[in-house]
């Protein structure tokens, strides 16, 4: 693989930005802490979008099973590869009585889901297999299966699609990523690395801190803030900014003048020079940070290669998932440590912006301020912040209620 | 729990000298443990462990990579897990240096719920 079809004239996907074109912002901060809002976006967004739960490895036999709650919607997903090599998702509830079917454990291998009220137990294709004294109800198995949720697969990362018939097929949903996906680590990876967090914090606002490179300098002093500001660009601000859909993506710069320290060469240098040598080429796109909408960034890098994803649990509270990718097993002790130490690098960077977000979040619920201002290279948070609008309002209008954003949305309230 | 038995910290002869940190508890059994190391720890001791271990980092790699890393012998696999321990702790001295006192409360916030180190072989 050495090139792909893209945007005629460009190696970007999607539409290129000029950040002085599209310029700064001023945004009222309802839609960073009202419930109201928040309770919209769960209807308009989550209920409708794709969404990445999993990877193809956690389900890699007839049987393998994860569980994945979708917190905000209330949705317990039940992921499982069927005996005919099928990966399915289905709403973990018993069709009998709406009891959650798997609640004893996160994944695992199971030939039959039983539920543990009444004894109704499911094929791993969801459909009914049998219940107890199944001739006194009156129904016919094949109207009790498990209720389905869309499920697609890109470059080995799993999406879920809550809405009953979405309105656009996973390809669709991604646009070009559709075929740049398959580049990132993911879409051979054989296990992956993760670390979790929660944090007190709407999740634009955290999804926010995560694209733009605007405040590295001040919270990532010592991690990324000069290794990703070349003479010349202080600030690091990407040198490409693009859209498609409502999906951004950025080239993020490097500073060659910048030393890393003796641990991390050895580090880098080694996930770096086995991603080569295991023929992960990523050609120009190397260094491509995509910001995927709703609910997750990849970078496409063979040193951090990572899916951070972030899933609302309320309207100031958010959990993020990160997973770095590995292609193959681990090959030697010096693969194992450098595999380990990109993940705790990568963990370092991440966990120094924590503090900052929900310090932002405390001072946007004190009301002192009844707007928020993005300078130019701040773009796709005002982009993002569009996208949820459009869609929040779109859903109001269609349930009969298009002046009820107005009051989230206007300065002053 | 019994008292370490000195075989319980026996480590590849050319890396006994490191013995006395797997005694303390320097090997941590999952990337999470080894996280939490760099933090639970008094500075001066994750200094000491830095100062250490770094001589050592290298050739305990390059002895290491001798095996099949999922079947390591005991005393091989106790230098794997302290060496392991060591790319947490390398972040602490080299990189954070006077900000690791911000860390110590911020990396706790990222639980390490998976690492490719810590899965049984296949």
């Amino acid at each position: 693989m050495d090139t792909i079809a893209c945007t005629a004239g460009s190696e970007l996907p999607g539409t290129p930005i000029d950040p002085a074109e599209y310029g700064p912002r001023t945004v009222a901060t309802g839609p960073y802490y009202r419930r109201d809002w928040f309770e919209w976006e769960v209807e308009a967004i989550f209920r409708r979008e794709w969404l990445q739960v999993a990877h193809v490895s956690e389900v890699q036999n007839p049987g393998d099973f994860v569980v994945r709650e979708v917190d905000c919607c209330k949705v317990s997903a039940l992921i499982v590869k069927g005996k005919d090599g099928v990966i399915r998702a289905f709403h973990n509830v018993c069709t009998h009585r709406g009891t959650l079917l798997v609640s004893d454990r996160p994944a695992g291998n199971a030939p039959v889901f039983t539920c543990r009220y009444h004894g109704w137990s499911f094929e791993r294709d969801g459909s009914l297999r049998a219940a107890p004294d199944f001739d006194t109800f009156g129904l016919a198995k094949a109207d009790c299966a498990l209720k389905p949720i869309a499920l697609d697969v890109c470059g080995g990362l799993i999406y879920i699609n809550l809405d009953p018939q979405p309105r656009q097929s996973l390809a669709e949903f991604l646009g070009p990523a559709w075929d740049l996906l398959p580049y990132h680590a993911a879409a051979t990876a054989t296990g992956f690395s993760e670390y979790v967090y929660e944090i007190e914090g709407n999740w634009k606002l955290v999804y926010d801190n995560f694209q733009e490179t605007y405040h590295l300098r001040f919270i990532h002093p010592r991690s990324i803030g000069t290794s990703t500001s070349p003479a010349g660009n202080f600030f690091g601000y990407a040198d490409t900014f693009a859209t498609f859909g409502p999906h951004r993506t950025m080239l993020l710069p490097v500073n060659p003048e910048f030393e890393p320290a003796p641990t991390a060469a050895r580090g880098f240098g080694k996930v770096i020079q086995s991603a080569m040598e295991r023929g992960t080429e990523l050609g120009p796109w190397n260094r491509y940070y995509f910001c995927m909408f709703p609910d997750n960034y990849l970078l496409l890098s063979q040193a951090n290669p990572f899916v951070h994803s972030i899933m609302p649990i309320s309207e100031t509270r958010t959990r993020g998932t990160v997973r770095l990718y590995w292609n193959g097993e681990d090959a030697s002790a010096s693969e194992r440590f450098a595999r380990e130490f990109a993940m705790a690098a990568t963990r370092d960077i991440h966990s120094e912006d924590v503090s900052v977000i929900e310090a932002c979040q405390k001072g946007i619920l004190s009301r002192a301020i009844d707007r928020v201002h993005f300078q130019q290279h701040e773009l796709f948070c005002h982009y993002l912040y569009d996208q949820a609008r459009l869609r929040v309002q779109d859903w109001l209008s269609q349930q009969g209620m298009a002046d009820a954003a107005d009051a989230a949305l206007e300065f002053g309230r | 729990m019994s008292a370490v038995s000195a075989s319980d910290s026996a480590l590849p002869r050319d890396f006994a000298s490191l013995e006395p940190w797997v005694a303390a508890g320097w090997a941590g059994q999952t990337a999470h443990d080894r996280s939490l190391l760099r933090v639970d720890r008094s500075p001066e001791e994750v200094a000491a462990f830095h100062a250490a271990v770094a001589p050592l980092l290298d050739p305990a790699l390059a002895y290491l990579d001798l095996f099949p890393v999922d079947r390591l012998p005991p005393a091989e696999e106790r230098l794997m897990r302290l060496m392991l321990t060591f790319a947490h702790v390398a972040l602490a001295v080299e990189m954070q240096g006077p900000d690791e006192v911000l860390q110590r409360v911020a990396t706790r916030h990222m639980r390490i719920t998976r690492a490719v180190a810590d899965r049984p072989p296949a």
